[in-house]
């Protein structure tokens, strides 16, 4: 149904900008809080355009110790959610695509049963299976620990399917071509799979980095120790801060850093991501 | 350069279905063979067991009088060409070119001089750095070649190499093909369904069906001396008119099914009042102007191809295909009706039953 006429050119523009403005708009209001002080905002009505308060607010939230957060400068909340999710990005591509290449390449012994038995894990996200997973970590000590952050939101059942079909995909030509070309099962896998699926780690990234980043009630649970609070918890906890008002100023301006990763790595990873889907290379 | 050999080589899938029972064959070192057969026969199965990408089940395999049943196959020193090129996506044509030779842990010279040369072997020299998805189908399958060549093995492995080509891309291939051999002088192993590529291509022909070896040999043996009414059936296009008749008592004529008969003047081969067939090459009909007439051939429809052309129908009063091929641009019409004849040594007989070519000489 593609039309050509002014009129349906100038409504679809029109319901297109809407929708920017629309899902904007909370940013732009996020945006404009984080540079106003406290006054501002606390009365109507509440500021639209950017105050003067930019670089006290910013320099304040990254470096300065916050009473309002708990004392903990939002600089290492980022690092530590920074820590976070990478952990669980890359410990999430290299298990699965390790698990995906061993279900689809090597013949073992209840091999569709082992693939069954981590598709099925897909229907225990972590707040479903939260306190087993809580008890051995404590049993494990890995309370107040990165590693307790960030091994249990490792293992992960789609990414492994989304490997498994796409090295379905690839021509079993190829893999004897390169096992006659004395290519090793290491050999194979570093050479020939890796670069091959190099856009389906690119897509994977992004989805997980986020996840990662977004982590909330994983964190909350497993760390006390305010040095390994993430960015997310902190903003959760200004806003809860008991009985003094809530600090928007900061607040916004927290949200508006704890947004700017993920855009960096959309950004970034979808040049890749689109020129691999470009570049087909059947 | 090697020798290869095959004894009563079988492949049992689990399951109990059975690819290929119970072949032998010595192939000789530079010589080239074909395996054709219609699809499912079990020619591929033997070429990926002699790569080993298809476990062996029975029998022996030996390369240069060195059983290789259990070496895997990047050891047993072969090379192999897939029908779909089979090349690495990822690299380019040198990468594609070199990369068994860096895992063999060659020196880096030696894999630039092997390159050089297999590049100027084929004309892929302006491409060394392209990758497979910016060349032509035909280019890919030279770079496919090359990645074969520059391994130097001891036998060359081809799967249907030309089957995704156009008509024209295979014939000149297909000449490159036995250009190369003649080069190197190495032993090739081909695999085909076609048999014009068979025919042009081989020393020897390994003729399958069902699994088995139906006959080995030259393509001239197997063109004037089939073995089989299979292997009359397959090779030569259009193929063979084999038509089915009882031996009289007298056993010197033919009765087809239909109304003809066809006097032999000599003894048949075979006992009276049995089924046998009769096959005669569409070339070597001829029409028959004047004198005794043999068959009949009522017209259906002809494929004019310049040279010659082919009338194919029906053997007069019955349903037996019939075609021949006829020198130059002839018109016929359906229904029309063209007498036809054949020298008698240009006739072949097959039994009824089993199939197998019945000798004239032994008698």
């Amino acid at each position: 149904m593609v039309e050509n006429r002014p009129i349906l050119t100038f409504l679809t523009h029109a319901v297109l900008i809407l929708g920017v403005l629309f899902l904007c708009f909370p940013v732009w209001m996020a945006l404009v809080a984080s540079t106003h002080g406290p006054a501002a905002l606390s009365h109507s009505p509440i500021p639209m355009w950017f105050g003067d308060q930019a670089w006290e607010n910013y320099s304040q939230l990254l470096v300065g110790g916050l009473p309002e957060a708990g004392g903990v400068p939002i600089g290492s909340m980022m690092f530590n959610s920074l820590v976070m999710a990478l952990v669980i990005t890359f410990g999430k591509i290299s298990i699965s695509i390790i698990s995906a290449y061993a279900i689809v390449y090597f013949d073992f012994p209840f091999r569709m049963g082992f693939f069954w038995m981590i598709f099925i894990t897909l229907m225990l996200p972590v707040e479903v299976r939260i306190l087993p997973t809580f008890d051995v970590v404590v049993k494990l000590g890995m309370l107040n620990t990165y590693a307790g952050l960030t091994v249990p939101l490792i293992a992960s059942a789609t990414a492994t399917f989304l490997f498994r079909q796409f090295f379905l995909t690839i021509p079993d030509e190829l893999v004897e071509a390169a096992r006659i070309d004395r290519a090793g099962p290491l050999r194979f896998f570093w050479d020939i799979l890796l670069p091959l699926s190099r856009t389906n780690i690119a897509a994977l990234f992004i989805i997980l980095f986020i996840y990662g980043w977004n982590q909330y009630l994983w964190p909350f649970l497993i760390t006390t120790d305010e040095s390994l609070y993430t960015v997310v918890m902190g903003i959760q906890r200004m806003v809860n801060s008991g009985e003094s008002l809530p600090v928007w100023h900061y607040i916004m301006g927290t949200a508006i850093l704890a947004m700017i990763p993920p855009i960096v790595v959309v950004v970034a990873m979808q040049k890749l991501f689109v020129k691999g889907l470009v570049e087909s290379e059947k | 350069m090697a020798t290869l050999s095959i004894n009563s080589l079988g492949k049992t899938y689990p399951g109990g279905i059975t690819a290929v029972s119970d072949v032998n064959v010595d192939i000789a070192d530079g010589e080239f063979v074909v395996l054709v057969g219609p699809s499912g026969c079990g020619k591929s199965t033997i070429l990926r067991m002699i790569a080993g990408l298809e476990s062996i089940t029975k029998g022996d395999l030996q390369i240069d009088n060195n059983r290789v049943n259990h070496l895997e196959p990047g050891e047993r020193d072969i090379a192999m060409v897939f029908q779909n090129y089979a090349l690495y996506p990822h690299m380019s044509v040198r990468g594609n070119m070199e990369y068994g030779l860096k895992n063999e842990g060659l020196p880096k010279s030696e894999i630039a001089a092997r390159i050089a040369e297999a590049a100027r072997t084929l004309r892929l020299e302006d491409y060394l750095d392209r990758k497979p998805a910016n060349l032509s189908g035909g280019q890919r399958q030279r770079v496919a070649m090359g990645r074969a060549i520059v391994r130097d093995p001891k036998v060359f492995l081809f799967d249907e190499p030309l089957s995704n080509l156009d008509a024209k891309l295979r014939t000149q291939l297909r000449g490159e093909l036995k250009a190369l051999h003649k080069r190197l002088q190495a032993t090739f192993v081909y695999v085909t369904h076609d048999q014009v590529e068979a025919m042009s291509l081989a020393d020897r022909i390994i003729i399958m069906s069902d699994g088995k070896v139906e006959q080995v040999g030259s393509p001239m043996d197997l063109y004037l001396r089939p073995a089989s009414r299979f292997v009359a059936d397959f090779i030569g296009s259009p193929s063979m008119n084999v038509m089915d008749g009882t031996v009289s008592p007298d056993r010197r004529s033919l009765r087809l099914n239909g109304s003809h008969q066809i006097d032999f003047g000599i003894e048949l081969p075979a006992a009276a009042g049995t089924q046998i067939a009769m096959g005669i090459r569409p070339e070597h009909l001829h029409q028959n102007t004047a004198g005794e007439t043999r068959i009949e051939l009522s017209v259906a429809f002809i494929e004019q191809l310049g040279a010659d052309t082919v009338v194919h129908g029906t053997l007069t009063g019955s349903q037996t295909p019939l075609a021949v091929r006829l020198n130059g641009v002839q018109a016929r019409n359906s229904g029309d009706s063209i007498a036809l004849s054949c020298a008698p040594e240009q006739i072949h007989l097959f039994d009824g039953a089993t199939g197998q070519r019945l000798d004239w000489e032994q008698q």
